[in-house]
């Protein structure tokens, strides 16, 4: 583990920028957002509400290639992508997108789909995951197997003591970054013990999980019980529920051109929208707002996890944020528990 | 207030003048409120209303393909003056019958805009707040911070002139007789003494933000098209990527649609994810047809609204002139 002082981070900054494209936190107005990051000044170390990191590797809007009169002209590639400051529930997210753009399979047995444009910005990332010393009051990251100092999908954990950050590597990928660079102090018992403490003040200050075994019961029965035409009932459909969530992936193919050339892009899509699941025929198979609804928690706790062992959510708590009508995410779950 | 809120919902069922009533619950954030949708009597102590009932509860009688209204419901919505507004609306547009809505008033003085208390706080984890006059003390982890109640509410009640229902069925305690002394175009004022080129910059800067998540129109009361033309892929009228262009042409279709429809709740500025200042061209466009029309949206059933009515004298130029 090593040690870089707060007043040293330029530094580091430098060594980083050599091999890769960094993006951090960045304040713009009243909103925190990743952007490139050229200099330390520009990143927000301390915010916890930033925006998802989600658009750096999979962008709202993404060129899948380019054509000019009967030419096709791919996308090149561009250098490698280092994120600061993920928080834990934004890595994690990393790997459940993955396992659907990176690894997906059609059934058992079959040859990983892997999806080029995510594969190509993801597999060559650094991660680095900053712990979250004072968790929000929205995040519910200990619920669904996250944690405010979880690793997973990390490939650099960043503790922040007050002073300085302690680095360390967590994938094979981190720690031959951190043993490449030299130049900064490595951290001692004394650091150690301190981010122990940190890791157990973040804990004492989350709510206590639901139970998952029953989760999993009740959510089964669920379908056609009445809980879900009583909680979608305020929902408006709105959507930014999805937009904001660092693990929602669905996307629609859109061609965008004039005679001779254009291009074709993939945007985010939401299961909120009516015309998500429109069919040519003018039939819509979710038709009602609580057919929405109901498909988004669905495909979170239910369907995901039965295909790929995760629930959908990493306790992020955004869409409790943003949503205008106060939709809460863990409202969601107890009324599933309790009914 | 509340109490006698409650009192008058549960009278209300008593009566069988209503079947369902649409209100305001506690949100399970401090600065949160949620819509609360009462079918029984024992629901009505669930009831608030305070500075954090920013929905505009109206939109449920459009939404979800009218789904409410079809079940030939009677219902009771309780209303700040633009929720009221678009009640009439939606009444003018028969959209609903006057008859099915119990229109139940509230004293507004205004609601928070969650973004704006969140910036002046530095984005800290809020706990709590009390409201004391024209104060706001909001409470945190380790901080305590007093706000102008004025500085931190939503664009539209900035520049609100009718707090109060126009219509109404029932009113919570007595409407305000004197109208607020307040410049409802003052923005827009501002903004008309921009050049040509410091406006369209104006506008480029907002709406490049603009993801196209179309929460916006969402929540918005006015935008209640079976199918939005932003949806609609057969003919496809507008590309769908944030590109800008694109939306922009969305946003100026979205204010031309709403033209002297729109009743300034601020609904839209409020759900955008973004932040996007939505308020600023509806004012504008609200403020042409006042001046030139005499028509300001959801203030008189029985008024023929601006864009359904023809008169021989009136302007001819071009409306955004
Ligand atoms: S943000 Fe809220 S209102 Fe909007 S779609 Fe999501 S749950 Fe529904
Ligand atoms: S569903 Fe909500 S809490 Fe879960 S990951 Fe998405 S935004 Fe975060
Ligand atoms: S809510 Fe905001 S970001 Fe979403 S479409 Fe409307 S203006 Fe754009
Ligand atoms: S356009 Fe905005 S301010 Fe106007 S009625 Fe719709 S939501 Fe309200």
């Amino acid at each position: 583990m090593i040690k870089i002082e707060k007043n040293k981070f330029d530094e580091f900054l430098e060594i980083l920028k050599k091999e890769y494209n960094v993006f951090a936190p960045k304040k713009e107005g009243a909103q925190t957002s990743f952007k490139e990051i050229k200099f330390a000044k520009d990143i927000e170390f301390n915010n916890i509400n930033t925006k998802i990191p989600k658009e750096i590797f999979f962008p709202q809007a993404e060129e899948l290639f380019m054509y000019k009169d009967s030419k096709i002209e791919n996308i090149e590639k561009k250098k490698a992508i280092a994120v600061w400051g993920v928080r834990p529930c934004s890595a994690k997210s990393f790997i459940l997108i993955d396992k659907i753009f990176g690894r997906a399979k059609q059934k058992p047995g079959d040859k990983n789909f892997e999806d080029p444009l995510w594969k190509t910005k993801y597999d060559d990332s650094l991660v680095f995951t900053i712990g979250c010393n004072t968790p929000a009051s929205t995040c519910f990251c200990n619920w669904v197997d996250c944690g405010p100092f979880d690793s997973t999908g990390s490939d650099v954990m960043v503790y922040d003591d007050g002073n300085g950050f302690l680095l360390e590597g967590i994938s094979k990928k981190g720690i031959k970054f951190l043993s490449d660079i030299k130049d900064f102090e490595e951290s001692n018992d004394k650091d150690r013990q301190n981010i122990e403490v940190l890791k157990n003040i973040a804990e004492t200050m989350l709510s206590k999980p639901i139970d998952k075994d029953l989760l999993k019961v009740k959510i089964d029965k669920s379908w056609n019980h009445s809980i879900w035409d009583e909680m979608s009932a305020k929902c408006i459909n709105c959507g930014a529920c999805t937009y904001n969530c660092p693990t929602c992936h669905c996307f629609d193919i859109q061609d965008e051109g004039k005679s001779n050339k254009g291009k074709r892009i993939r945007l985010w899509d939401s299961c909120m929208f009516p015309d998500f699941t429109n069919e040519a025929s003018g039939h819509n198979p979710r038709d009602l707002s609580k057919d929405r609804f109901r498909q988004r928690f669905m495909h979170k706790f239910k369907y995901f996890p039965e295909n790929n062992g995760d629930y959908l959510c990493t306790g992020c708590g955004k869409c409790i944020q943003v949503c205008p009508v106060n939709v809460d995410v863990r409202d969601v779950l107890n009324k599933i528990i309790e009914f | 207030m509340v109490k006698e809120l409650q009192e008058k919902v549960k009278q209300l069922f008593k009566d069988k003048k209503v079947d369902m009533v649409i209100g305001w619950r506690k949100g399970s954030l401090p600065l949160s409120s949620s819509p609360l949708f009462i079918n029984k009597i024992e629901d009505v102590d669930n009831l608030i209303f305070d500075e954090t009932c920013q929905n505009n509860l109206a939109v449920y009688i459009t939404k979800d393909k009218r789904r409410l209204v079809k079940d030939g419901k009677k219902i009771g919505v309780i209303v700040k003056g633009c929720d009221a507004r678009s009640l009439v609306l939606y009444c003018v547009e028969k959209q609903i019958k006057r008859e099915n809505l119990v229109i139940i008033g509230v004293p507004c003085k205004g609601v928070f805009d969650k973004r704006k208390v969140m910036e002046q706080v530095d984005n800290k984890e809020v706990l709590g707040f009390s409201v004391n006059g024209k104060e706001v003390t909001i409470k945190g982890q380790e901080f305590e911070k007093t706000l102008d109640k004025f500085e931190i509410a939503s664009d539209s009640c900035q520049s609100c002139v009718y707090p109060d229902a126009p219509v109404f069925d029932e009113f919570i305690t007595e409407p305000r007789k004197e109208k607020p002394d307040i410049d409802e175009f003052a923005k827009v004022d501002k903004f008309e003494e921009l050049s040509l080129d410091d406006r369209w910059k104006k506008i480029t800067d907002e709406y490049s933000k603009c993801v196209r998540c179309y929460a916006c129109r969402n929540v918005c009361p006015s935008c209640y098209c079976n199918v939005c033309f932003v949806d609609q892929n057969d003919p496809q009228w507008i590309g769908k990527s944030p590109e800008i262009t694109d939306t922009i042409i969305f946003h100026l279709i979205r204010n031309l649609h709403v033209a002297g429809r729109c009743v300034e709740c601020g609904a839209c500025a409020r759900a955008c994810p973004e932040g996007i200042d939505l308020l600023l061209l509806n004012k504008k466009i609200t403020k042409e047809i006042k001046e030139r029309f005499g028509y300001t949206a959801g203030i008189n059933i029985d008024e023929k609204p601006a864009m359904q009515s023809y008169c021989e004298n009136e302007k001819q130029d071009f409306i955004m002139g």
